[in-house]
């Protein structure tokens, strides 16, 4: 049963007692849309229903607001406020779409584990959307409940806590279809009135971000966040390095590719022409590893590892990718046959161009040069004569020399192709 | 069937072709289906279509139907088993190459495909096959010719690519190429496939242009870009600049000028605004994509001096999102040209506004509204219609205290 009174002017049928205090909802919508004005349209775009049958407010996908009269009456009007944000912020932040996620890859089914992912998405919004003009309600679910840092994301929390002890108190949480993709038997369904299609969402959700992103002054960090992300999620770092190895192995002159130089076997079925015939020329890939102080061991070993099976996955073999550790000046080049220890000497600066000039003059030359660095370093003053790659290791605030304040390390040329190697980034 | 309940032992043969006769029985449903409906618009609109997917997902059972609904014979080709030369054309030596020249002939299935002068080309594979075989392809798709012989207008093309994550031995466009394509991603509903195995596939009711709507549908879309594109001319031309989003889809005149023909079929259509949503996200990208569409939103919405022209008779959206948004516009309207008949005019609305639905979305309207009195103008006689709405504003205000206090 839907309480706006839709087309009809005429006050609402009579409503058995307690009927829904519509008026004091929509208080406190109000007051959570002047709290938080970059929130309003999807407030707005909110249509709120009544139903006896949740424990106090749900939301289904498709962004209608589920209601019990009873917890309208018994709530104040400023906690109110509090629950229609947080009830909007798992439909801005797409839990229900995320739980599915999570629930097909790591095979989590059954009402508990979508209790539990209930539970995450409240800690991770809980932590950062009250204050600020907006009362918490006495009996939200925090990460600290839990004994869980604030600030990470559902599917991040997901891992840390089990039905226990802990949530008992917590088994009557439940913030509907919305927050956990569980279908609940008040749903009114995709064809259902006043419900909003997938684009619809995704446009009401884009112009919130939009907002957010056009006043980044008024919102909190954890919004600004989610807006910068929501409709480009950040990729993991091994794939679009993975990406852009393979992209750099498969030009000219390395991988699988047609050449004149040998005869083609339909030659036979076309005499007096010659025919280019498929020939495989493994990629040899060329790993320049910095091995200043300022990257650790266990970075670069995760992402040699990767470049490695990267460039065995395209064809090439292990004798094909060797490695030059280089400092401030470069080491030898390691072939990666030879195996377990290469040893990565260094420690004290970065002079990159040595490890370059090293990584291009060995012999055989080399298709890709694969670089990992922080890139605290100066870099070729030309572009080198094969493709390259530069696995960065992100540092924030730490370019800073003692005896030249000013210095600025230069970043990586628009010669080579960039990707930022890091932390797994979420899926918000 | 039933020929071998004699005597004789059904051979084992037969036994094992009655059986998959009653696999093969199966039936279908009407189920609307968006990528299809996008698909089939990009293909009719004759634009190069790529689909991303993983092998398996049935593609080719999708692009069967499509054909099937266009009237089309489909032709596949499976990219990575081919040669450059079989797209390229085949030298073939005659008897004086130095004075007749060395032709390039055409595969068979091109032969036939110009010859019937119409049929559903279909390449699959194409990121698994060598670059070699892709450059040969891409002029294929592009420019319409393979060796010596030009594809007739007849013929459409579809290409089929796995995600870069999941190729093997990868390939990636170059912007410029990603450029030249319309994008759609191939995803498979578990739902549709379980049902589908249980004996009932979907089957899609695909979009049929109006005749009676070419005109009306070319003028909207003109007006739709051109709008979008004088509102915000830094997305005429944008090349991806991260690493994310290399290879896929970004916005520059060419891909809008897909746009605008993919905007025109799908209201020539009458195709709803999910499946436009795929099609102008897969042609400019995500971010231009739902700004676009956005902007149709606010083309649909009514004109906020037709609605001061006559409050009483005004016809508001039920979406509280879209009715505030309209509010705005018509106070913005009432600000920019502020005469005593049009403030009185947007009143008389916030008023039915608020009899017609939620008070607090009149709250912000209404207080803004107030703040463009001129001294001589009176307050109207509707505002007393509001007051439920003041009343709203007021007890929030009240809640708000309740919570700076309460600190």
């Amino acid at each position: 049963m839907t309480t706006h009174p839709p087309e009809t002017p005429a006050a609402p049928a009579p409503a058995p007692a307690p009927a829904l205090d519509l008026d004091k909802l929509l208080t406190a919508r109000l007051q959570a849309a002047r709290a938080r004005p970059y929130l309003a349209t999807a407030l707005f775009a909110l249509h709120p229903v009544e139903s006896r049958r949740v424990p106090t407010m749900a939301v289904d996908r498709h962004w209608r607001c589920y209601v019990s009269p009873a917890f309208v009456a018994a709530t104040p009007e400023e906690e109110l406020a509090g629950v229609w944000v947080h009830e909007v912020s798992h439909l801005l932040r797409d839990h229900h779409g995320r739980g599915d996620r999570v629930a097909r890859e790591r095979g989590l089914h059954g009402a508990g584990e979508r209790l539990r992912m209930n539970i995450a998405a409240d800690c991770e919004i809980n932590d950062d959307i009250y204050g600020d003009g907006l009362a918490r309600p006495g009996d939200v679910v925090l990460p600290s409940t839990l004994g869980l840092t604030a600030g990470e994301l559902m599917e991040d929390y997901l891992r840390q806590f089990t039905l226990g002890p802990y949530t008992r108190g917590m088994v009557w949480l439940d913030c509907g279809s919305g927050a956990d993709g569980l279908e609940r038997d008040w749903d009114l369904g995709p064809d259902g009135a006043h419900g909003l299609s997938e684009q619809e969402r995704d446009a009401v959700r884009f112009r919130v971000a939009q907002g957010i992103r056009a006043r980044p002054g008024d919102a909190p960090q954890g919004w600004r966040r989610w807006a910068e992300e929501a409709f480009h999620p950040p990729q993991p770092w091994r794939e679009l390095l993975g990406a852009a190895l393979r992209t750099a192995v498969s030009g000219s002159g390395a991988g699988d590719d047609y050449t004149y130089g040998r005869p083609a076997r339909r030659s036979a079925g076309v005499p007096g022409a010659v025919l280019p015939s498929l020939r495989r020329t493994p990629p040899r890939v060329s790993v320049v590893i910095d091995t200043s102080g300022s990257v650790s061991d266990a970075e670069l070993g995760s992402a040699l590892l990767e470049v490695t099976a990267i460039s065995r996955a395209v064809g090439g073999r292990r004798d094909m990718v060797s490695v030059v550790s280089c400092d401030a000046a470069a080491g030898r080049v390691h072939r990666l046959c030879r195996g377990e220890g290469i040893p990565l000497t260094g420690g004290g600066g970065t002079d990159l161009r040595s490890g370059f000039a090293k990584a291009l003059g060995s012999r055989p030359r080399p298709d890709v040069v694969v670089v990992l660095t922080d890139g605290q370093t100066p870099w070729p003053d030309s572009r080198p004569s094969c493709r390259t790659v530069v696995g960065l290791f992100p540092r924030v605030g730490a370019s800073w020399d003692e005896d030249d304040p000013d210095y600025v390390p230069d970043t990586p040329p628009d010669w080579a192709r960039v990707v930022t190697i890091g932390a797994e980034p979420g899926a918000r | 069937m039933s020929s071998h309940a004699l005597a004789t032992p059904p051979s084992r043969l037969d036994v094992a072709g009655d059986l998959l006769t009653l696999l093969r029985d199966t039936s279908t449903e009407p189920r609307p289906d968006v990528q299809l409906e996008a698909l089939t618009l990009a293909v009719a609109a004759d634009l190069p279509v790529l689909l991303w997917g993983e092998p398996g997902i049935g593609k080719t059972a999708a692009l069967n139907q499509l054909a099937a609904s266009l009237d089309l014979p489909l032709t596949t080709v499976i990219a990575s088993v081919h040669e450059p030369s079989d797209f390229s054309g085949l030298p073939v030596v005659g008897d004086d190459p130095a004075e007749q020249g060395v032709p390039m002939a055409p595969p068979d299935w091109a032969v036939r495909l110009v010859r019937a002068g119409r049929g559903l080309l279909f390449l699959d594979e194409l990121s698994t096959a060598p670059p070699a075989v892709q450059a040969a392809l891409l002029r294929l798709v592009l420019e319409r010719r393979i060796g010596a012989l030009r594809l007739p207008p007849g013929v459409r093309i579809v290409a089929a690519a796995n995600p870069r994550a999941s190729a093997a031995d990868g390939w990636e466009l170059s912007p410029p190429l990603a450029n030249r394509f319309v994008h759609l991603s191939w995803t498979h509903d578990p739902e549709v496939v379980v049902r589908g195995l249980g004996g009932t596939w979907p089957r899609a009711t695909l979009p049929r242009l109006d005749p009676d709507r070419l005109t009306a549908a070319v003028e909207f879309a003109r007006r739709a870009v051109c709008a979008f594109l004088t509102a915000r001319p830094p997305l005429v031309h944008r090349l991806p600049s991260s690493e994310t989003r290399r290879g896929g889809p970004w916005p520059s005149p060419r891909s809008w000028d897909m746009t605008l023909t993919l905007i025109a079929f799908a209201t020539a259509a009458g195709s709803d605004r999910d499946v436009l949503s795929l099609l102008v996200r897969g042609t400019v990208g995500d971010g231009p994509g739902l700004e676009l569409l956005a902007s149709l939103d606010r083309l649909d919405l009514p004109d906020p001096e037709l609605l001061l022209a006559d409050p009483a008779g005004a016809e508001l959206p039920q979406r509280g999102d879209l009715r505030q948004a309209v509010l705005d516009a018509v106070v913005a309207a009432v600000r920019a040209r502020p005469e005593r008949s049009r403030w009185d005019a947007a009143w008389a609305l916030l008023a039915h506004a608020a009899d017609t639905g939620a008070p607090d979305l009149v709250v912000v309207p209404a207080t803004t509204l107030a703040t463009l009195r001129r001294e001589e103008w009176d307050v109207p006689p509707t505002i007393e219609r509001l007051t439920s709405a003041v009343a709203l504003s007021r007890r929030a205000d009240h809640a708000a205290a309740r919570v700076t206090a309460g600190r």
